[in-house]
């Protein structure tokens, strides 16, 4: 949180079925359904998340992911960070207030991976889902299906990973918590973890030459017991699997990653490693990537690497 | 709530599905898509990815016989294809027995 970014604050998902789409996130993963806007947009919460909404979902005719937010600390911050961002040459576009429902302004930028990226400082917060805000209970009941805690990060594959890193590290104030580089002398940066306080990442990018392409949306869950419990869950409503459950040697979670019903990638994960900003980056050599992405495999299946929306 | 423990349908229609220079085809229900038979049927004539319509791999061409489709994304399946009876395995029910030619997948 160097410089005021606190944390992911939502990202917004293309599907080409809403209602598909609303009962993949809800039924299946058990996020909120809290708004729905005039654009038809849908507006979903984990239930430990204090802000109103951290998924949108819009109809369209291809999958793939609109946008991902950050939350900073407050609208000073917000720009202070869009005069680094005018100053480091990159382009910003001012999205006024309540363009998404209940939220604040946005400042809009482009990384060089081709990814879009928000900034805000303000959303209207309800706090967490089902308990009190005096005196919480452990957990609500009524909560739908793997009862996903949080949105975690976005894994996103795109040109210029090392580019995109500085602009994170230097202009954002993210941490490089875990890389992959190149085995020769170059020691080029082909992947690359990014947090902003004490998590394995907040964002991720994965070189690849096509700009703007969406890998997966992560959602956290407490134990290895919650993951094998989503696996049931794939199975018994025969979801499209990805791989898992596995561990990764990045970031050492144990995971599962499946599809919604318009391609698009969702992984759900539990424990991992932590970062502090004495932290030197977690480093795996490209070499050994097998291992580093499936740890009990070793070996990268080609859908990994090549399926994105 | 979704529950699939839902009673098998044993009247779902099947049909036959033919892969062009492919010795050997599979049988698709019409309540299954075209892919998801395939890999039930332990075959690999079409690349296998997000099974929803969303990445492109699947890509096919029917030249005969008739289906049903679901939406498919516009960056994998263009104006003009499905006329042509080009589409995401994925996204296509069997209506008849059928030919098909898998494609190269697109980006």
């Amino acid at each position: 949180m160097k410089y005021g970014v606190m944390r992911p604050g939502h990202v917004q998902i293309r599907v080409l079925d809403l209602d598909e789409a609303v009962r993949h996130y809800c039924d299946l993963m058990g996020m909120i359904e809290m708004d729905r806007d005039d654009q038809g947009r849908v507006y979903l919460k984990a239930w430990t998340e204090v802000d109103k909404y951290s998924v949108v979902l819009k109809e369209s005719d291809e999958a793939g992911m609109d946008f991902m937010a950050f939350k900073v600390v407050s609208e000073d911050v917000l720009d202070t960070l869009r005069h680094k961002l005018v100053d480091y040459g990159v382009a910003v576009t001012d999205l006024p207030a309540d363009e998404l429902k209940d939220c604040g302004r946005r400042v809009r930028f482009t990384a060089p991976t081709g990814h879009q990226f928000e900034l805000f400082a303000s959303k209207l917060q309800t706090g967490k889902w089902g308990i009190n805000k005096v005196n919480p209970e452990a957990w609500p009941r009524g909560l739908q299906g793997m009862a996903v805690t949080r949105f975690d990060h976005c894994l996103l594959y795109g040109p210029d990973v090392p580019g995109t890193t500085r602009l994170f590290q230097e202009v954002l104030g993210f941490d490089l918590g875990e890389r992959v580089i190149t085995p020769d002398d170059s020691q080029t940066l082909i992947g690359s973890f990014l947090t902003v306080g004490m998590k394995a990442h907040d964002v991720a990018f994965i070189e690849h030459a096509e700009p703007g392409k969406f890998h997966h949306a992560s959602f956290f869950l407490e134990t290895w017991e919650d993951v094998l419990r989503a696996a049931d869950l794939i199975s018994m409503t025969d979801t499209p699997i990805d791989i898992g459950p596995t561990r990764h040697g990045l970031t050492n979670g144990r995971t599962i990653y499946f599809f919604d019903p318009s391609g698009n990638r969702s992984e759900v994960f539990a424990n991992g490693n932590y970062h502090y900003p004495d932290h030197e980056p977690v480093t795996w050599t490209a070499d050994q990537l097998g291992k580093a992405i499936f740890y009990h495999d070793r070996v990268l299946n080609e859908r990994f690497l090549t399926v994105l929306s | 709530m979704i529950n699939n423990n839902k009673e098998c349908d044993q009247a779902a229609r099947a049909h036959q599905i033919r892969v062009v220079n492919a010795s050997k085809g599979f049988v698709s229900r019409e309540d299954t898509n075209l892919l998801v038979s395939m890999e039930r049927a332990n075959q690999s004539h079409v690349l296998v990815g997000c099974r929803g319509g969303g990445c492109g791999k699947c890509r096919i061409q029917v030249l005969e016989g008739d289906y049903q489709s679901k939406k498919m994304s516009r960056a994998h399946i263009h104006p003009g294809e499905p006329e042509q009876g080009i589409v995401l395995a994925c996204r296509i029910f069997a209506r008849s027995d059928l030919t098909i030619q898998p494609l190269a997948a697109e980006h």
